[in-house]
Formats: C-alpha cells, sequence, structure tokens
C-alpha cells in the first residue's frame, strides 16, 4: 500500500480492521453480535439496565423503543387524520386523484395562534396533523439515537436527521408563531403543497432574489453533484480488478483537479454540505414576512452603496 | 504478457494483482485497461507518436501544471472555459460602455441575450450586440464542457478505472444540453435560450415557468425536485453514517465493500433497525450514483417537452386529473363513493 492510501488518519478502535470477513457475514451472524438489549433512555431513568425496559424489543427487523412505539401510535393518528381529510373527503371521486389532489389548510388568518378549532372548522384537521407528525419526527430521531447507543456509534444521523425536521418545523411552527398565527404554515398535500410554495414566493415578490434561497438552491444542486461524484468514484473504484484502486481512485482526483479529498473527507464534506444547504433554507423561509418584505427591493443596500451610489 | 508494461505507466498492476489479466481487457474493447494507445495513456491520441506533431502534441498531451493533468482535452477545456468566461465579461461590459464601476454595480444584473425572437433559428442575430455574443459565448462554453467530459472520461481510463464520473456528468451535460441547444432549436427560436449573466438565468427560470402555465405542475420539474432532494437525504444520510461509524473503518469503503467489517455491519444494522431494510457498502453508492444521475435525465425531458410538445402544464395537469379544475363544472349531483349520498 502507497502513501496515497488512507492518508486521512482516524483513530481506530482496536480489532476494527481486523474484523473483516471476505464477502461478510450474513444478517444472523451480525445480529447475533449486535442485537443485545440495554442501553436505552427509559432504562437510563429507571436505573435498572438490562431488561427491565418492556420496550427495549425488536419487531422483525425494525428496533421498537418506547419512541418507535410513541412515534408509530402519532403517525397512525397523523395518517388517520390525513387520509380522511386529503382521500375521503378530496376534491374527485376517485382516491388516487383525491391523494394528489386533495389539501389540508390551516386555520383562518383570524385564528391566530388559537388551538381552539372545533372539528369541521378550517384548520382543525391541519393542526392534529401537524401536532402528529412533529411527535411522529421527534420520535424517530430520538429512535435513532438509541439505535445508535445500542451499536456505540456517532449521533450523525440523528443530528443530520435533526436538520430535517427544524425545516418542517421553521415552516410549520417557528415562523407561524414568530409572525402570531397558523395560517402562515404551509397546506398539506401532494400537489397543494406545490401551490403553497408558488404563492409564497411571490407573495415576498420573487423568491429568485431571496439570496438565502439562492444559495439553498446552490446547495441542494451541490449535494447532488457531491452525490454524483462520491457515488461514481466508489462505483469505478470497487469495480477494479487491480490491488492498488484506492491509489487510482485519488490518482484520478488529482489529475482532474488536483486535490483528493480523501475517504473520510467526502463523508465529512457530504454530511455538512447537506446540513447547510437545508439551514440555509430554513432561513429563506425564516425571514420572510416579517423581516425582509419583499426581495426584489431587499437589494437596495447593494445599489446604494456609497461607491456608486450616484451612477 | 500480451501488452508490453511502459516504465512510464504508474501502476505497475501485474505486479499486484496476480489474477490479472490482459486479454480480458482486450475482449471488453480496453488496451490494458487504457485507452486507444500503447504509452500508458497519457494523451487521448495516437498522433503523440508522430514525428512533426509529436513534440508539440507531447508538450500539450503530456503536461500537468501542478498536480493538475492537463492531456488535449484539458487545454481545449480551459481555453475555451476561459474563452467564454472572457466573452460573457466583455458582453456584458460592453452594455455599460466599459465602465468598471457601473461593471461593478451592475455585474449581478447584466446580461449578454441571445437573439432576439424575430431572428428565429438565426442564432448569430443582428451582430455581437443582438445574439453575436451570446452564440459565441455558448458555443465556447458548450465546446469546453464537452471537452470536460472528455477528459474526465479519458483519465478514467487511463487510471484503469470505469468511466462512471462521465457517466454521471453525461446525465448532467443532457440537462444543460437539452436546455441551451436541443429546445431552443426544437422550437425554432434561439431567444427561448437562456440569458448568460445571474439575475438574467433567474429571470429566465422565472420566466419560462409562467410562459407555459406553471412548473409546478411538471411531472417532471416534480422529479427534478423529488431527484434533487433525496439526493441531498441520501448524502446527508450516507455521510452521516459512514461518519458515524469511522472509528469502526467503515470509511474505507473500497476494502469494506469486499471485506465487510465491524464498522459496514453496524452501518448496515443501524439503517435494517431504524426502517427495517439496509443497503450495502457497495449499493448505497448505487443508490447514490442513480439519483444524481436521474437528477440530469429527468431534468432533460421535463425542458424538452416543455414548449414544444406540452404548451401549458396546469392545462395538462388538470387533463390528468390531479388538481381541480380551475372553473369549476356546473353543479351536478355526485354522489360520494363511500356514503352514496
Amino acid at each position: 500500500m502507497s502513501e496515497l492510501a488512507h492518508y486521512v488518519e482516524v483513530e481506530l478502535v482496536p480489532g476494527s480492521r481486523e474484523s473483516r470477513v471476505p464477502g461478510g457475514r450474513t444478517l444472523k451472524e451480525i445480529e447475533a453480535d449486535l442485537k443485545k438489549p440495554g442501553k436505552t433512555l427509559l432504562g437510563a431513568i429507571t436505573q435498572a439496565p438490562g431488561e427491565s425496559d418492556p420496550f427495549d424489543v425488536w419487531l422483525g427487523p425494525f428496533y421498537m423503543g418506547v419512541f418507535g412505539l410513541v412515534g408509530f401510535v402519532a403517525a397512525v393518528c397523523g395518517a388517520i387524520f390525513y387520509l380522511y381529510e386529503v382521500v375521503f373527503h378530496g376534491p374527485y371521486l376517485s382516491y388516487f386523484s383525491n391523494f394528489i389532489a386533495g389539501s389540508i389548510i390551516p386555520p383562518p388568518p383570524e385564528a391566530g395562534l388559537s388551538f381552539m378549532v372545533g372539528p369541521g372548522n378550517q384548520g382543525f384537521v391541519w393542526l392534529w396533523v401537524v401536532g402528529f407528525a412533529t411527535t411522529a419526527f421527534i420520535c424517530w430521531l430520538l429512535r435513532e439515537v438509541e439505535i445508535c447507543n445500542k451499536l456505540e456509534i456517532g449521533y450523525h444521523v440523528p443530528i443530520s436527521f435533526g436538520v430535517v425536521v427544524s425545516a418542517w418545523m421553521t415552516l410549520q411552527i417557528f415562523r407561524p408563531v414568530l409572525m402570531g398565527r397558523w395560517a402562515e404554515g404551509f397546506t398539506l398535500g401532494v400537489l397543494p403543497h406545490l401551490d403553497w410554495i408558488n404563492l409564497f414566493g411571490y407573495r415576498y415578490f420573487n423568491f429568485y432574489f431571496n439570496i438565502f434561497h439562492c444559495l439553498g438552491i446552490t446547495g441542494l444542486w451541490t449535494s447532488t453533484m457531491v452525490l454524483g461524484l462520491h457515488g461514481s468514484a466508489i462505483l469505478s473504484g470497487s469495480q477494479s480488478r487491480y490491488g492498488d484502486e484506492i491509489d487510482r481512485v485519488h490518482q484520478f482526483w488529482y489529475d482532474i483537479v488536483g486535490y483528493s479529498i480523501g475517504e473520510l473527507g467526502i463523508h465529512k464534506l457530504a454530511t455538512l454540505l447537506a446540513a447547510a444547504a437545508v439551514l440555509v433554507s430554513n432561513l429563506c423561509v425564516l425571514f420572510s414576512g416579517w423581516i425582509v418584505m419583499d426581495w426584489v427591493s431587499f437589494w437596495n443596500w447593494w445599489v446604494d452603496m456609497p461607491l456608486w451610489v450616484g451612477m | 504478457m500480451a501488452i508490453k508494461a511502459n516504465p512510464t505507466t504508474r501502476f505497475k498492476v501485474e505486479d499486484q494483482d496476480p489474477y490479472f489479466d490482459y486479454p480480458a481487457d482486450t475482449e471488453i474493447g480496453y488496451h490494458g485497461g487504457r485507452l486507444g494507445f500503447a504509452n500508458g495513456g497519457s494523451s487521448s491520441f495516437d498522433v503523440a507518436e508522430t514525428p512533426i506533431l509529436g513534440p508539440v502534441f507531447r508538450f500539450f498531451g503530456n503536461t500537468q501544471l501542478g498536480p493538475i493533468h492537463m492531456g488535449v482535452m484539458g487545454w481545449i477545456a480551459f481555453i475555451c472555459g476561459g474563452a467564454a468566461i472572457f466573452f460573457w465579461l466583455f458582453g456584458m461590459a460592453m452594455l455599460v460602455s466599459y465602465d468598471p464601476i457601473k461593471f461593478a454595480k451592475n455585474f449581478f444584473v447584466l446580461h449578454v441575450d441571445p437573439a432576439p425572437a424575430h431572428y428565429m433559428l438565426w442564432g448569430f442575430g443582428g451582430g455581437l450586440e443582438e445574439g453575436g455574443l451570446w452564440m459565441i459565448t455558448t458555443i465556447l462554453l458548450t465546446t469546453g464542457l464537452y471537452a470536460w467530459w472528455f477528459r474526465i472520461w479519458s483519465r478514467a481510463r487511463a487510471n484503469g478505472l470505469k468511466p462512471y464520473l462521465a457517466y454521471g456528468f453525461a446525465s448532467a451535460l443532457f440537462l444543460y444540453t437539452a436546455i441551451y441547444w436541443v429546445r431552443p432549436m426544437l422550437i425554432g427560436n434561439w431567444s427561448e435560450a437562456p440569458p448568460h449573466g445571474f439575475k438574467g438565468v433567474l429571470e429566465w427560470t422565472n420566466n419560462i415557468s409562467f410562459r407555459y402555465g406553471n412548473f409546478y405542475y411538471n411531472p417532471f420539474h416534480m422529479q427534478v425536485i423529488f431527484c434533487a432532494l433525496g439526493s441531498t437525504l441520501l448524502l446527508s444520510a450516507h455521510g452521516a453514517t459512514i461518519w458515524a461509524t469511522a472509528k469502526y473503518g467503515s470509511h474505507e469503503e473500497l476494502e469494506e465493500i469486499h471485506e465487510p467489517g465491524t464498522g459496514t455491519e453496524r452501518a448496515q444494522m443501524f439503517w435494517r433497525w431504524t426502517i427495517g431494510f439496509n443497503a450495502n457498502a457497495y449499493s448505497i453508492h448505487v443508490w447514490a450514483f442513480g439519483f444524481a444521475f436521474l437528477f440530469g435525465v429527468v431534468g432533460c425531458i421535463g425542458i424538452t417537452l416543455t414548449g414544444t410538445f406540452i404548451p401549458d402544464w396546469p392545462q395538462w395537469a388538470q387533463d390528468a386529473s390531479i388538481i381541480p379544475p380551475q372553473n369549476p363544472p356546473p353543479n351536478v349531483y355526485v354522489p360520494n363513493p363511500i356514503t352514496n349520498m
């Protein structure tokens, strides 16, 4: 192995490389090693480790845990409300068309931030679906934390998932609360939420001139490109029949762009880039409507810079 | 050995892989894992061996600028790309009479437009100001991008790798070519192509959506958004999974694909226990490549159909019964299928 390979040094847990098995082990063998009770949050609270947590079980391939149970109940309840409104009371006769076209509208602006929206009124279903969905998302995140604890790995996936949940909560909770009315939340439904996005962009004149929207779109496209770069590099490297494919992949990137980020580096870049894209996109929505009313005249600060203000 | 190894070759493959078999490579059309020439794959043409052009081409074809390999296609790509940027900036400067302060002030606003609509398919329009500069810039840009494609393809081959990156970049080129060349020619008007400039591109994106109804009802646009958001999700999930398990060596993917160790096993168990199934160290990269690849392909389809075969996407969506009619039909009695009332 040359000096090019594995030049990103990581402190490995002893025995990690020695655990490699050509062709890999079966699921049964892996799970016999790793599927063990304990290390749950409920067990830590009750101070009785091990089997004392009644929810510390697997259902088929799924790990349940207390958060799995609560999250599943919340997801089912939310789905019942959602399907009732969208599919069974949609605009069309066909259930499929209703699934695409049906909508759940938030409460009217007059309702403000009130939860006192009765059944049958506009926004009743919306409030319940948003509440159940948020509960389910947070439970899913905590369930991932428990699985990370069981596997003794880092919390990177739950943290990244938390970034996505932050986008949902920014749109449906934080910004409506800051604006003082649930009506600011987005309409639920496959196509109606597209209509909402469309109208939302032009409500503040033009979202294309929203700098955070620009950066968010750039982040999404760059994420797609990086995904293609990494996927293609590993596919070509793993299909090489030479013994030194790592050197070859590094040399390929040196040839193309003069730089190779490395095996761990690309995954760090991936995690941070995707998170940054979503977090910047949060800002583009969060600032609209109370800090910035109009993303076209937002750029007056550029036009009025002292260097060229008279020109 | 069927082919003599060249001393300039970076990798002495025959020393490292006892199962390496040269004839298998010629069977699939490649020469020792290298493309089309016998000197170790540093150039794209055999012309490097010719007496007169040879020294010239060896100068261009064998040089490296720092760590970057140039090659003939590299030179074409960098020169054409640089020229495209020059003509773009030149065209924008012309609009402000070459005043540097005005140029800086309006840098994000200025754009070099394609020929006006009445010139139809005469791409050079009424001279440099009326589409000529746009056409020159676009031709140079396109040449540069295609040379870049060939460059990453031949560099992969020269390093003995299957050119997956070139396949992926081809997907992006499909989208680019559809937007800048195929669609304007199908419609028969260069004014349908995007201008060159920051605000110009944003406005073109905005306006094409309005001109053909609303792009949110374009099912291929929906799929492009799905691929972009899905790619970001996959990138985040994969990156975070490997980062989280890197202390077990899962980031050494090229080894772990063939010999999964405890790092990959933990990563797999994480997703199996979370979502009920898992990819493996190889297949997650097939998912990754596929999502990124589909982004360009689906976008290419969606943009090519717009204005050529589909004039109005909301009307299309209405006909497909995925949005309610904008003008409600007469109030006729239709029973609910569940309650029959």
